[in-house]
């Protein structure tokens, strides 16, 4: 499991499964969440802290009457504390098995839709941590985008800090 | 048939059935002779057999057949009860429940055919075979056959239905009265009422039931009801129409007339006699007859559904024994789950309305009536749903006096179990959850607390154990004590048992009150009983119920005195979902703390702070109260200054008290309470959180867990 392993596409078959990815920024890099986990986008508020829970958990907030935990993106992926701008996003996923969460992101940019041909799949990295959360890289308009895998992002909650 | 659809009412009827049979079999062992108890259980046993037949349970029906021509024979005074029969008939009623968990699972009964047992149960009957070709349900029914079936006779009218027939009559129609018999395994028997009644109507029009419409709906029938019915057609017809409604076992009918009926006491008996069957009639046109029918009468014939305006038939010797049935709805409780969420939202708009008009300049009058008057309502709102969603204990301790002999035979001990309010009501979830946690309590006071016989013998004690299950409101809590006069906790025991497992060190140990020793027995993997039974002592008893009643935001506690026995005190709160709470500020964080465990609030000077064993306490009315800095626990930074007077919360849990420090109030708030969400594991002290009024989340302290 030490290397990248690329996966041969053919792109004749695949053109057709097509996938839409919401491209948001965390520092300087770009990230792609798969929109069908998406259930909402909201801006910045007031985060009510928890004690005693881990440091990339800031707390709760209130969406429409729910009590959803908020995660930080940056301190899950050991990047810097996040800084609150006007651009500041909530995104809220539906994870199926861990219910709501909402993870706070730098900025949210676009909606790309991808087909297979366009994903490049990324095999588990145990060396690099950032990497342990990617499912795949999209090629989108000659940049790139890590499409993160949220199943992958709330399954390390339990060795990392 | 596709039965699938009834198969919840199935499951749910036989385990009403069965929780029956389990409480009159109990009474018969005591009471061998009662009748009216040999009754019961032979009705619960024959309708459990007709559900089992009619779903195609073809197991479950043969071993309550079994069970039935025991019950049959025992009521016909051909066998005696004796214990070894009861106990036969225990057996069957587990094996029973298993075919009804079976069915709960896979809607299947499983293969099991528990022959033993109906060998056994045959044995006990004196006469097997004969016994076995008689099916009492069919003499019973061949002798209600036997008897007059006209029940229609027993119909008395009123003067305007009196009216409406005789009307009819005039109009060429024909009257005839039917009585129809349902058979007894049929397990909705008000819609085949139902479907008779309809096919009826197409025919003519029903002038009066008995029982009425409403009941027979209601299914307050025993097996039969009566008609009187003003037709075009002939009785055949009718018969007909009646008959292929399936499930029907029988339909008598014959044609009416009203004799003399101006000489008779209007609303006395109406002799109905008998006459030859009238000539076909000139057809009249069904509006005008209907016309003349509702002119003539206030009973309603453009309404033939027939709630017939009569009263009810007087004599109602048709339900005999049949307990008066609770006008009740069986609602799912997802619905009511549903609805509780609605109230919650409710209730958090109407705090928002609240915290928006407290921030209003110049604050209007009227709008702050208004907004009291919501309050009220929504208060009131939530405490009709809470009530709805509130059943009494008693599904769950039913089945305890059953239990309890079971354990007196296993463990050779004798005991009584004296329960006493039932009727008390827990929220649902609640009531479902509980029912473990009782019986670990149960199994432990019967075999680890009552003494052997001889012993209790020798101390002075009755010989026969007794333990007692008392449950009771106390203000917002549901207080449940299980109690028994046996031997008590050993508190040395306990510690010596503690300082083999090293849980506590030997000087731990002398230092701690018997209260703290007995609180171990709480530790997971602890048991003192000497020897392991199936009953219990594998030490996985007493955690379990700790942390499940913990689960459910209560508390227990025991109190124990060697040689005169113990007390469990289970405490557990009304409500899950929505409480009073005191808003208190810490290092600017807004956090709610349950009303119920505040004692009171206290203003204290840091020098009367004193230290005992290097812990804050403070000396309050006579008691020494341990200080808790909230922030601290909460790690963060108290905004007030080290010289300020403290503001004090005084918690209770049981008997002990705690004084939270915190830095602000903000006062008395109605609070819905939601979980945090899977994802953060909550630390131990925080209980959920709350949505405020301007839309804030403030997490919820677990005063209980602090102390």
């Amino acid at each position: 499991m030490e290397e990248i392993k690329v996966v041969e596409n053919n792109e004749a078959a695949s053109a057709a499964i097509t996938q839409q990815y919401i491209v948001v920024r965390l520092g300087e890099e770009q990230y792609g969440v798969d929109i069908r986990y998406i259930d909402n986008i909201v801006r910045m508020q007031k985060i009510t802290r928890v004690p005693k829970v881990a440091p990339y958990l800031k707390g709760v907030i209130n969406l429409r009457g729910e009590v959803i935990p908020i995660m930080s993106l940056r301190l899950k992926m050991f990047l810097p504390q996040d800084e609150i701008t006007k651009a500041t996003r909530i995104i809220i996923l539906k994870l199926g098995q861990y219910g709501s969460i909402g993870v706070i992101v730098d900025e949210v940019k676009e909606v790309v839709t991808l087909d297979e041909g366009q994903i490049e799949k990324v095999a588990y990295d145990s060396k690099d941590d950032k990497m342990n959360f990617i499912g795949g890289i999209g090629k989108y308009e000659g940049g790139l985008i890590s499409l993160l895998d949220f199943n992958l992002v709330m399954q390390e909650r339990e060795n990392t800090p | 048939m596709d039965i699938s659809q009834y198969l919840e009412i199935f499951i749910d009827e036989s385990n009403e059935h069965l929780q029956n049979l389990n409480t009159q079999i109990l009474n018969l062992e005591s009471e061998p002779e009662n009748m009216d108890t040999i009754n019961e259980i032979f009705r619960a046993a024959h309708s459990l057999k007709g559900m089992a037949g009619t779903m195609g349970y073809k197991r479950m029906q043969t071993l309550t057949h079994d069970m039935e021509n025991v019950f049959s024979e025992v009521r016909n005074g051909n066998i005696k009860v004796s214990p070894h029969m009861v106990d036969i008939l225990f057996q069957c009623l587990d094996a029973l429940d298993e075919y009804v968990n079976n069915v709960k699972e896979s809607a299947d009964e499983g293969t099991n055919e528990n022959e033993p047992l109906i060998r056994q149960l045959n044995a006990v009957l004196d006469t097997p075979e004969k016994a076995k070709e008689s099916a009492p349900a069919e003499a019973k029914e061949k002798a209600g056959e036997s008897g007059d079936c006209r029940k229609w006779l027993e119909i008395q009218l009123d003067s305007a239905q009196q009216h409406v027939i005789k009307a009819a009559t005039e109009q060429g129609k024909n009257v005839f009265g039917l009585t129809v018999t349902v058979q007894e395994s049929c397990i909705l028997k008000a819609a085949r009422a139902f479907l008779v009644f309809k096919a009826v109507e197409e025919l003519g029009e029903i002038i009066v039931s008995n029982p009425s419409a409403q009941d027979v709906e209601d299914e307050k029938f025993d097996l039969d009801f009566s008609l009187i019915v003003v037709a075009d057609g002939d009785i055949e017809t009718l018969k007909t129409a009646a008959a292929s409604v399936s499930e029907i076992s029988s339909v008598v009918g014959e044609a009416i007339v009203l004799d003399n009926m101006a000489a008779r006491d209007k609303y006395g008996e109406t002799p109905h006699e008998p006459k030859p069957q009238a000539a076909p009639k000139v057809a009249v046109e069904q509006n005008t007859a209907q016309a003349a029918v509702t002119e003539a009468a206030p009973a309603p014939a453009a309404e033939p559904a027939g709630k017939p305006a009569a009263p009810k038939a007087g004599d109602k010797k048709q339900a005999p024994g049949k307990p008066v049935v609770n006008r009740t709805v069986r609602v799912d409780i997802e619905k009511l789950d549903v609805l509780m969420n609605l109230v919650s939202e409710l209730i958090i708009a109407k705090n928002s309305l609240v915290s928006v008009s407290n921030q209003v300049q110049g604050q209007n009058q009227s709008v702050n009536e208004q907004i009291e008057y919501l309050e009220n309502v929504t208060t009131n709102l939530h405490e009709s749903v809470m009530k709805v969603r509130m059943v009494p204990i008693e599904s769950v301790v039913s089945k305890f006096p059953r239990m309890i002999r079971d354990l007196s035979k296993k463990l050779d001990k004798k005991m009584e179990l004296y329960m006493t309010g039932e009727e008390t009501e827990l929220d649902r979830t609640v009531v479902d959850e509980i029912g473990d946690p009782l019986m670990h309590l149960l199994r432990n006071s019967a075999d680890h607390g009552l003494e052997p016989a001889e012993l209790r013998v020798q101390r002075g004690k009755p010989a026969v154990g007794s333990i007692f299950l008392d449950a009771y409101q106390d203000g917002n809590n549901v207080v449940i004590e299980v109690r028994d006069d046996g031997n008590g906790i050993d508190v040395e025991a306990v510690k010596n048992k503690a300082l083999e497992r090293g849980a506590v060190t030997p000087e731990q140990a002398a230092n701690m009150t018997d209260k703290e020793i007995i609180d171990l027995l709480f530790l997971p993997s602890f048991s003192t009983a000497k020897k392991v039974t199936d009953v219990s002592g594998r030490g996985v008893g007493l955690d379990v119920v700790k942390s499940k009643i913990e689960a459910l935001s209560g508390e227990v506690e025991v109190k124990s005195k060697l040689g005169e026995g113990s007390t469990w005190t289970i405490r557990l709160p009304l409500t899950l979902a929505i409480i009073q709470a005191l808003m208190v500020v810490v290092g600017g964080e807004k956090y709610a703390i349950s009303l119920g465990t505040i004692q009171t609030i206290e203003d204290i000077a840091p020098e009367e702070i004193k230290l005992v064993q290097n812990k804050e306490v403070i000396h309050l009315r006579g008691s020494v109260i341990p200080l808790i800095r909230l922030s601290n626990v909460l790690d963060v930074e108290s905004t007030k200054s080290p010289e300020e007077h403290l503001m004090v919360v005084i918690v209770k849990k049981g008997d002990k008290l705690a004084g939270l420090v915190i830095d602000d109030m903000i006062g008395q708030q109605e609070i819905v309470i939601k979980s945090l969400g899977k994802y953060i594991k909550q630390c131990k002290f925080i209980s959920g959180a709350t949505i405020l009024g301007d839309g804030e989340v403030a997490l919820i302290l677990d005063a209980n867990a602090l102390i």
